[in-house]
């Protein structure tokens, strides 16, 4: 409770940053980062320290007024990860911001305390109205965040997209506060888990909390915001951003669905398990055909929000078919996987901030053989391509292991055909998902670090300073140690559930889950030793052939390979495109600049355009709707001051001639 | 009473076939003239003391001298002004009057059947529409004028017949608001002339961005 309380105040004096003098700009920013990095790791520590050792019943029970600030396990596991990843972020923004440097860093770091201090506020708010402020500070703090670069047109359109969809969505979760509040005569948490719902207006709660909840957590088909905010703000913003903003919005569901509302309406889960799958399997597609770096990291978040809420939708459905104890694997399931995927996504986002500080550009077509330049940077961007592709000894399997596991749990308990049917499906779209994933980022790794050169932009690349490099490096080797030891974390996020008794899964040997019916386990060390027996048997059959490495260039049928005979990133999916031309209709324009002969002498010009499916299909007829409906009210509110006293007159005339008729 | 009533209806129909902008200001004179005629009837016969003329006088001062004054001297300034419209426009206005008055008459019956002032109250109720409708339906300044100070009118009759004599503070108060209301629209014509060189408020739209 008292670190929590110091935490919070030096992320206040972090905030002052913002009136400091000039003269002092770049202190101001070491200062600010240093206070949200002791901040972060003070509140990483205490929900660690809850965690493991539960001994109060709270983390953090407090308040002033109607303010109140509370902390139970399942805010715990979430102030676990908004610390370290803040603690990681913050460290990597030292060097980072200094690219800010006179370009309004006290602005940045400033905002950047009193967003980790929203989050922290939204994690520990005890009543709905603490939530709601906190909630909303967040949303506008992040906002100008987004909106820094404010000088370039792009920015600033998907700063305000941002700030409108995100208000929706706040509309939507103060409607669903509003009705489970009004129906427990409180605001308080711990009042409202009582409340008198049922029947329509519960449904309605539902729909409106997981509608605001999936808009700020970027599901689809309520994501546009998310591909186009995130590379418009600076990187360690995009960082914090997808890392633990998008989860921020899971702790509020969870909320909800554990308290609240209640998971024994069976649809509430389907629904919640659908739109996760559809935005896993259309998340990573969007993100395999996009060019640039930090787009697909936001696709790539899209897709890993659908698996979090897909496995937190089974859970309910599980609970809501009597299953409490199974259910937790899906629950465990979801923490797990939102843990892992902060630590990836942040990894992630700050390495493609490190390319573009060295590189200028956010489009891997324009790079190649980064991994020479800057090996430590390509190094942890491997661990975090890897993770976010789910391989083995990467905290990024744990979370889907998971997942699956869970999903072959409802199948098993599944008692009508239609539900299995609906997990067959739900199969098929975790196994694109994964496979589409791992395309993506060997496309992205691939094309931006392995290679040669593709434009000159690389030839001034340079490895990062040392405060980078340390918050890049720490979150790699999390991610490994989770992925080698998944047990500790699998246990931890077990525990927040103590409500649901259930032997723990993680074991030394590995995860060990039985809810299926059959034994499933996941062991980094029996994988490793399987790896390293193939490993030794193909060395023990080269070993006494006679074997001779010879290195030249690649064999060109006579000429020397050039940088343009590479795969580039936009072929190397193409066969997607081909095979899911259906669902993302690409628009190709060739352009011929010069054309004197058919065959020859001639200049073409190739553009691609993949465009949003549901900007398209449903933003776009949306927006005209508006328009269209607006112009309609804009013939009857005219301006013109006599048709207003007609309006009048016809008013007097109606209540008069209603009088003689009564 | 009812020579009376018949008079002011006459008037107020008149006024919506006026094109002129003279005559209309000269008609809604006369028009207050009635009304003041109606008050010192209605006051004299239910109170005494000053209560009983004072209505009668002040919309004398008031309604019959200062207001149409005050315009009158304006549309003086006023050149190649009247009311353009063609003869169907005011055709409607009189026939809409006509409906005015029928559902005047029926809305007495409805509402407060056998009520003694059973024809002021439907004329009155015939001058509140029929001002409503000259503000909606022309486009000059004045007119709409005309049409406000009718509209007031018509209230004024009304009140003074269900109330049968308000209180003083209220009917200073209710003069000193026409008052107010009817030199700001003289202010605002004349200006208004002075920067489009007419009286049209159609024009006025321009000034929309």
């Amino acid at each position: 409770m008292d670190f929590m309380m110091i935490s919070l105040l030096i992320y206040l004096l972090g905030t002052l940053t913002i009136v400091f003098p000039k003269r002092i700009e770049l202190f101001a920013h070491y200062l600010g980062m240093i206070c949200a990095a002791l901040g972060s790791g003070l509140v990483a520590y205490s929900a660690l320290n809850y965690l493991l050792y539960p001994a109060d019943s709270w983390l953090i029970e407090t308040g002033w007024g109607s303010y109140s600030l509370q902390a139970d396990a399942w805010s715990s596991a979430f102030l676990l990860l908004t610390g370290v990843a803040g603690v990681m972020i913050s460290l990597y923004a030292i060097d980072y911001g200094k690219g800010y440097l006179g370009n309004r860093i006290r602005l940045l770091s400033g905002l950047w305390n009193l967003f980790i201090m929203s989050i922290v506020l939204v994690l520990i708010s005890g009543d709905a109205f603490t939530f709601i402020v906190a909630w909303e500070i967040m949303a506008l703090v992040s906002f100008l965040l987004v909106n820094h670069e404010a000088g370039k047109k792009k920015t600033v359109s998907a700063a305000y997209q941002y700030m409108v969809m995100t208000h929706i969505g706040t509309a939507a979760i103060m409607v669903a506060f509003y009705l489970v509040g009004s129906s427990s005569m409180s605001f308080s948490f711990g009042d409202m888990a009582n409340n008198s719902l049922t029947g329509f207006m519960k449904d309605v709660a539902f729909v409106c909390a997981f509608l605001g909840f999936a808009l700020k957590s970027g599901l689809m088909p309520l994501h546009i915001w998310l591909p186009n905010a995130h590379p418009a703000a600076p990187s360690h913003v995009s960082a914090l951003m997808s890392g633990v903003m998008l989860k921020v919005a899971l702790y509020g569901f969870g909320r909800f669905a554990f308290q609240f509302i209640g998971m024994d309406v069976f649809w509430y889960g389907l629904v919640v398990m659908v739109v996760g799958l559809i935005s896993a399997f259309l998340g990573v597609l969007y993100a395999t055909m996009e060019v640039d770096m930090k787009r697909i990291l936001a696709y790539s978040s899209v897709e890993n929000m659908g698996i979090i809420f897909a496995a937190f939708g089974c859970g309910m459905v599980l609970y809501a078919m009597q299953q409490p104890i199974i259910s937790i694997v899906a629950f465990t399931a979801a923490l797990v996987h939102a843990v892992s995927h902060s630590l990836m996504k942040g990894l992630l986002f700050m390495s493609s901030g490190a390319v573009m500080h060295a590189t200028g550009s956010k489009n891997i077509e324009l790079m190649g053989g980064l991994a020479k330049k800057m090996p430590y940077t390509a190094l942890f961007t491997l661990v975090g391509s890897m993770a976010l592709s789910s391989l083995p000894f990467t905290s990024g399997l744990v979370g889907e292991w998971l997942t699956l596991q869970s999903f072959i749990t409802l199948a098993q308990q599944a008692a009508n055909p239609e539900l299995r049917l609906l997990v067959i499906f739900a199969f098929i779209m975790l196994g694109l998902t994964g496979a589409t994933a791992l395309g993506c980022f060997v496309r992205l790794y691939g094309t931006a670090f392995l290679g040669r050169a593709r434009s000159n932009i690389v030839d001034k690349a340079h490895e990062m300073p040392v405060f980078m490099l340390l918050g890049m490096g720490l979150e790699a080797v999390l991610i490994v140690a989770i992925g080698v030891m998944p047990d500790i974390l699998v246990n931890m996020m077990q525990q927040v559930f103590s409500g649901i008794a259930a032997v723990s899964m993680g074991t030394p040997l590995g995860i060990i889950w039985g809810g299926s019916g059959h034994y499933a386990i996941y062991s980094p060390g029996i994988i490793f030793i399987m790896f390293a027996l193939i490993g030794v048997f193909m060395v023990a059959a080269l070993y006494r052939s006679s074997t001779f490495v010879k290195q030249d260039v690649t064999w060109n049928c006579g000429t020397v390979p050039t940088s343009r005979q590479q795969y580039s990133a936009t072929g190397f999916s193409k066969p997607l495109r081909r095979a899911f031309e259906g669902i993302l209709s690409p628009q190709r324009t060739r352009t011929y600049l010069r054309k004197e002969h058919a065959y020859f002498g001639r200049k073409l010009r190739y553009d691609l355009s993949i465009p949003d499916l549901f900007n398209d299909k449903l933003y776009k007829p949306m927006q005209q709707w508006m328009i269209n409906s607006s112009s309609a009210f804009h013939k009857i509110q005219e301006g013109s001051v006599s048709l207003y006293i007609g309006y009048t007159m016809v008013a007097m005339i109606v209540v008069l001639i209603w009088g003689v008729l009564l | 009473m009812e020579y009376l009533v018949v008079f002011l209806v006459l008037v107020v129909f008149l006024q919506t076939r006026i094109t002129n902008l003279k005559r209309a200001v000269i008609c809604l004179g006369s028009q207050s003239f009635i009304i003041a005629i109606a008050c010192f009837v209605l006051g004299l016969s239910t109170s005494s003391g000053i209560h009983a003329v004072l209505p009668g006088i002040l919309t004398l001062i008031v309604k019959v001298l200062f207001i149409p004054g005050a315009v009158y001297r304006l549309v003086g300034k006023l050149k190649n002004e009247r009311e353009i419209l063609s003869a169907s426009n005011v055709n409607y206005s009189t026939m809409a009057a006509a409906l005015f008055l029928v559902l005047g008459y029926v809305l007495v019956e409805r509402l407060l059947p056998g009520s003694a002032g059973r024809d002021i109250i439907a004329a009155s109720i015939l001058m509140i529409m029929t001002g409503l409708s000259l503000m909606v339906l022309r486009k000059r300044a004045i007119i709409q004028i005309v049409g406000l100070i009718t509209l007031e009118n018509g209230i004024y009759l009304l009140g003074l017949l269900m109330t049968e004599g308000l209180p003083l503070v209220v009917e200073l108060g209710v003069f000193l608001d026409v008052l107010i209301a009817v030199v700001v629209l003289v202010i605002l014509t004349s200006r208004m002339r002075l920067s489009f060189m007419t009286t049209d408020t159609s024009v006025m739209k321009k000034l929309k961005g």
